[in-house]
Formats: structure tokens, C-alpha cells, sequence
């Protein structure tokens, strides 16, 4: 990659929902451009097979049967939201009117 | 002061079976040695109450297996119920998990006593533990330097000698770079040996939990009761049961054993290379066929980790929102600055590089030029070691480059963490299991580890020439300076 704009570093923050200030641009934009000209390393290797894993073994798969099982008690997991209201999570307002 | 965790496993099962120690004594003595060893900062959480809790209700139980009673530690991105489970991350530092992780539910169906979670590069993302929020772990042999990562607070408090048993986790090499850095013995098995459910997430295609132990046997008999199929995991492997000591220190005469012409070049440095050489030489004494041989596309390996890796983070670090659990950006004017402001909060720098490299590579026409690309390399590597396993029982090389290096040094770089794994990451990448064996120190007295990789599902093999190095070598791998019996 020849060169890592501060709209590209900006754009990938975004992607990645990650606020920057604006010290963090610069900063980010220096330390993305050395770790995605490493990665460009792959676009110099030829020769390689077309058919591919996503798993790093073979094997089958087998999925188990779709019957109810026991579920997490909601009224524990909700514990762990940072805002909630009786049985619901709390957001902030999505749609404005 | 009693000395019972410096025993056997097998002194110890016999102890508490003829009632002349307790589960207690050893909790007891667990937590005095974390006391003494505070400097060293193995642990996030400590779950001391709990621990002597559960000592107490073992004393009318009878003592059924040879991990009974045993304290363990646990890192700290395996889900523990109702102990908090951070990742070393300011964005999970008040989570308490619902359930227990598949591991976590075996290990206590054994009943070993979990004492704590231990510490780690936040979210594992480092090779160094220096990520973590709760600050670094120190290795225990010089306690300026690395203990390594990402289960560096493993790797340390087995070194330590806190606690004889603890499990880490191995993306791209956590658990055996950080093994070889503290001079313990460290395995990641096969992927889909053990069940990944309740570990959270990192690089899922690549993600493998493992036992860490003081030597070789007793990581032998914990990957015994962690491993098979779960219905929780479909990447987990359903294979009949096999007792994974048989054949520890048998005869290795007449063993194949291959090294790849990569992991003894110029990047390893000459001190781990000559211990490694010694090590060679010894196997040829013992009757061993050693060959040299290439692995194709073995120096690619770091950088279709880098792709791999850290693609499938930005994919599972997404969850992270701020509104189920964890971390949350308070009073957010609407829902994109909850996202934006909990992310950039909650997360350390480490882990923001990588999900916003990881984005990069996902995003649009990039997924096809890097993320597919690297699968299929990736795939590559995998035959060619599965190729030289139809001729080889083993391969094996150094584990690291060079041994644990200085806290304060390399901080600047954000590829030094990825070459710290050079050795490690191609196992990854091919699925196989792996572990490091200790084999030396270096001239300033830091551990030199041996790398074994086995094929698919053949740990038992590894854990064959490993026992007989560990027997020939019969090192004292103990920092305090006694022999560890």
C-alpha cells in the first residue's frame, strides 16, 4: 500500500465502530499503514491451491437435533446488562421524532 | 510450613487418599504461595472463599480420580459461572459469567479446585501479557522480564510453582511461547480435541485451549479429562477415548523425526539454536532418524495469521457493544456514540489495531484478496505437514526465536508481537497439535523450550519424546532453586 490516508484510517474506524479523537488519527494511521503493508506480504505469493478450509481439519459435521433444550435463565443473564429496566435491556433512543 | 504442592500428582492422589492430607491443606497452601509470589501478578481474580468452600465439601467425598482435590488455575478468557471472567479488559472487568465453560464443567466434574483466573493479554492479543489491563505478569525466573503471551499468567504461576495444573489458550502460539518463556511444559492439541465453548472467542478458526504443568506427564493426564466431543462446539471432535500417558517413556529408538529447514535458520538466535542442536544430537544417540525437510509456504505463516487472525477478531470483537454486558459508555448522546465511545473505552490499544486491521482486510472487494487468499494458502501448509507426517512420526524445532526478553523493551512495535510467534503460528495454521518441552537455559539462566508437533489427533506421540527428553535432561526447572521432586 503506498500510502494510508487519514479518510481511510477514518473509514476503518468507522467500519470497526471505533471512536478516535483526533490525536488517535495520526497515531492509528502510522501503526495500520506497518501492519497492512506486513499483510501485503500475500499479494506476492503464486502458485498456490485454488480449494480451501475455512476449518484447519477435516472433518464432518454434525449438528446436533433441534430440540428445546435448557435455556440460561434471562433474569441472571440481564445481571450482566449495563442498563436494564425489569425484564428488558435498555438502550439509548433510536428514532428521534 | 508444608511443602505438599512441590510433590508428584501421584504423592499427592496417595496422600489424600490414605486421609493423611486434606483438599483444604493444599488450597491452604496454594494461597500462601500466591501471597509470597504477589510480585509476580499471575492472577486477575482470586476465587479464595469459593476455593475453600468447595475444599471442605470434598472432605466427605472419596478420592475417585488423580486430579481430586488438585487446585488449577484458570486464564481468564474461559467462562467461569459466577466468577468474574475479564480477558484482561477494562471492557469485561465486571463480568460474571452464567455458565461455566465445557473445560471448567469437566475440571470440577474431577473436582480439581479452581483457586483463580489468571492473567493474559487482554483478549489474548499479544505475545507478551503486557496488553493486559491488570498489568503484566513477570517471569518468574527474572522477574524483568516477559513472562510471555498470551497466557503468560498461566505459564508463570505453573513456573512459580503456585499450583501444579492451569489452562491457557493457543491462537497463534499462547500457550507454548509463554511455556518456553517461564520453562514449563505447555500443549495445544489438536483443533477440535477439546471444546471451545465457554473460551471466548478470538480467532475461532484457530482458538484451542490447553493444559499448562511443571512437566510432561501431568499435562498428559489433564488433556485426559478435557478432551472429546461437545454438542456445544460443532468444531469439536468426537474420537473414542485413549489414555494419552501410554506411552510416556517408552523407547523413542527408531523414531522419524523431521525439522524443517526454516526453523534453524538465521532467525532464531545462535544461543537457542546451539541448545536446540544439543538436543538433535542427543536424539541420534538415542537411535532417532533425523531429516531436514521444507514445508511449504512455512515463512508465509505469520503473515496469514495477521489476515486470519485478526479478521475473525473484528468479526467476534463485535459483540462487545455495550449494551448486553460489559463495559458501557455512560450517558451517550444516541446509539452510534454508545458503540463508538464504549469501543474505543473499553478496549486497549493492542486490541483496537487489530479489529480495525481486521475490518480493513473484511471489508468489501479486501476479503477476497486477503481472507479468502490466506484460507486457501493456509490449506496449503496444512498438506504439506500432512504430507511429511505419511513419512515422519514428529517434526520438531526451537519454540521461540530467542528467550524472554525485557518488560520495558520492543514496546513500539506493533509487529514484534507477531514475530515473537514465528515458530509457533504455522501449528496454528495446519490445525496440529504442539507443545513445548523445556530443554536448557541460556548463558543468563532463561528457559530454551523444544518445540514437538505431532499430526492430527497424535498427541500421544509428542508426549513420547517429550517424556524421554525430560528424563535424559532431568533439568531443575524450579526458579526458587530446589529440585522440583
Amino acid at each position: 500500500m503506498d500510502k494510508l490516508t487519514r479518510e481511510q484510517v477514518m473509514h476503518v474506524a468507522y467500519l470497526a465502530r471505533i471512536n478516535l479523537e483526533e490525536d488517535d488519527i495520526e497515531k492509528y494511521r502510522v501503526q495500520l499503514k506497518k501492519l497492512i503493508d506486513d499483510i501485503d506480504k500475500i499479494k506476492d505469493i503464486k502458485n498456490y491451491d485454488e480449494e480451501f478450509l475455512i476449518s484447519p481439519i477435516e472433518h464432518n459435521t454434525n449438528l446436533r437435533e433441534d430440540v428445546v433444550g435448557q435455556m440460561l435463565d434471562y433474569k441472571e443473564v440481564i445481571k450482566n446488562a449495563p442498563n436494564s429496566n425489569g425484564n428488558f435491556v435498555e438502550v439509548p433512543v433510536m428514532i428521534n421524532e | 510450613m508444608s511443602k505438599y504442592l512441590d510433590l508428584s500428582l501421584k504423592e499427592i492422589n496417595k496422600l489424600l487418599k490414605d486421609k493423611k492430607i486434606k483438599p483444604i491443606d493444599l488450597v491452604e497452601e496454594a494461597f500462601e504461595n500466591i501471597e509470597k509470589n504477589k510480585d509476580i501478578n499471575s492472577f486477575i481474580t482470586l476465587d479464595k472463599e469459593n476455593a475453600f468452600k468447595v475444599a471442605k465439601e470434598l472432605e466427605n467425598k472419596e478420592v475417585d480420580n488423580l486430579l481430586f482435590g488438585i487446585p488449577i488455575a484458570i486464564k481468564d478468557n474461559i467462562c467461569t459461572k459466577n466468577l468474574r471472567t475479564t480477558c484482561a479488559s477494562k471492557m469485561l472487568e465486571n463480568f460474571i459469567p452464567n455458565y461455566d465453560a465445557t473445560v471448567v464443567e469437566k475440571i470440577k466434574s474431577k473436582n480439581m479446585i479452581i483457586i483463580g483466573k489468571t492473567n493474559m493479554d487482554e483478549f489474548a492479543m499479544g505475545s507478551t501479557s503486557r496488553t493486559s489491563y491488570f498489568g503484566a505478569p513477570k517471569n518468574p525466573w527474572n522477574k524483568k522480564r516477559i513472562a510471555g503471551g498470551s497466557s503468560g499468567g498461566s505459564a508463570s504461576c505453573i513456573s512459580s510453582r503456585i499450583v501444579p495444573f492451569a489452562l491457557g489458550s493457543d491462537t497463534g502460539g499462547s500457550i507454548r511461547q509463554p511455556a518456553s518463556y517461564c520453562g514449563i511444559v505447555g500443549m495445544k492439541p489438536t483443533y477440535g480435541r477439546i471444546s471451545r465453548y465457554g473460551l471466548v472467542a478470538f480467532g475461532s478458526s484457530l482458538d484451542q485451549i490447553g493444559p499448562m504443568t511443571r512437566n510432561v506427564y501431568e499435562n498428559a493426564e489433564l488433556l485426559n479429562i478435557l478432551c472429546g466431543k461437545d454438542e456445544k462446539d460443532l468444531t469439536s471432535i468426537d474420537k473414542e477415548k485413549e489414555d494419552f500417558t501410554s506411552l510416556i517413556n517408552t523407547d523413542i529408538k527408531g523414531m522419524n523425526i523431521a525439522i524443517p529447514k526454516y526453523f534453524v535458520t538465521d532467525i532464531v538466535e545462535k544461543e537457542v539454536l546451539d541448545k536446540f542442536n544439543e538436543i538433535v544430537e542427543i536424539l541420534k544417540e538415542k537411535g532417532c532418524n533425523i531429516e531436514y525437510i521444507d514445508i511449504d509456504y512455512i515463512e508465509n505463516a505469520v503473515t496469514l495469521y495477521q489476515i486470519i487472525a485478526m479478521g475473525e477478531a473484528s468479526s467476534n470483537l463485535a459483540r462487545f457493544d455495550g449494551i448486553r454486558y460489559g463495559y458501557s459508555y455512560e450517558n451517550p448522546q444516541n446509539l452510534e456514540e454508545l458503540y463508538t465511545k464504549t469501543r474505543q473505552f473499553g478496549f486497549g490499544d493492542e486490541v483496537k489495531r487489530r479489529i480495525m486491521v481486521g475490518s480493513f482486510i473484511l471489508s468489501g472487494e479486501n476479503a477476497k484478496i486477503y481472507y479468502d487468499k490466506a484460507l486457501k494458502i493456509r490449506d496449503d501448509i496444512r498438506k504439506s505437514f500432512l504430507k511429511a507426517f505419511k513419512k515422519f512420526d514428529l517434526i520438531i524445532g526451537p519454540t521461540t526465536t530467542t528467550v524472554a526478553y525485557d518488560l520495558e523493551s520492543n514496546l513500539d512495535d506493533p509487529l514484534k508481537t507477531f514475530l515473537d510467534d514465528i515458530l509457533v503460528i504455522p501449528v496454528n495454521m495446519a490445525g496440529l497439535p504442539g507443545l513445548n518441552v523445556p530443554i536448557g537455559f541460556s548463558k543468563d539462566k532463561m528457559p530454551i523450550g523444544l518445540h514437538i508437533i505431532g499430526n492430527a489427533f497424535d498427541e500421544k506421540t509428542i508426549y513420547k519424546l517429550a517424556s524421554s527428553i525430560e528424563k535424559t535432561l532431568d533439568l531443575n526447572l524450579d526458579p526458587r532453586g530446589e529440585k522440583n521432586e
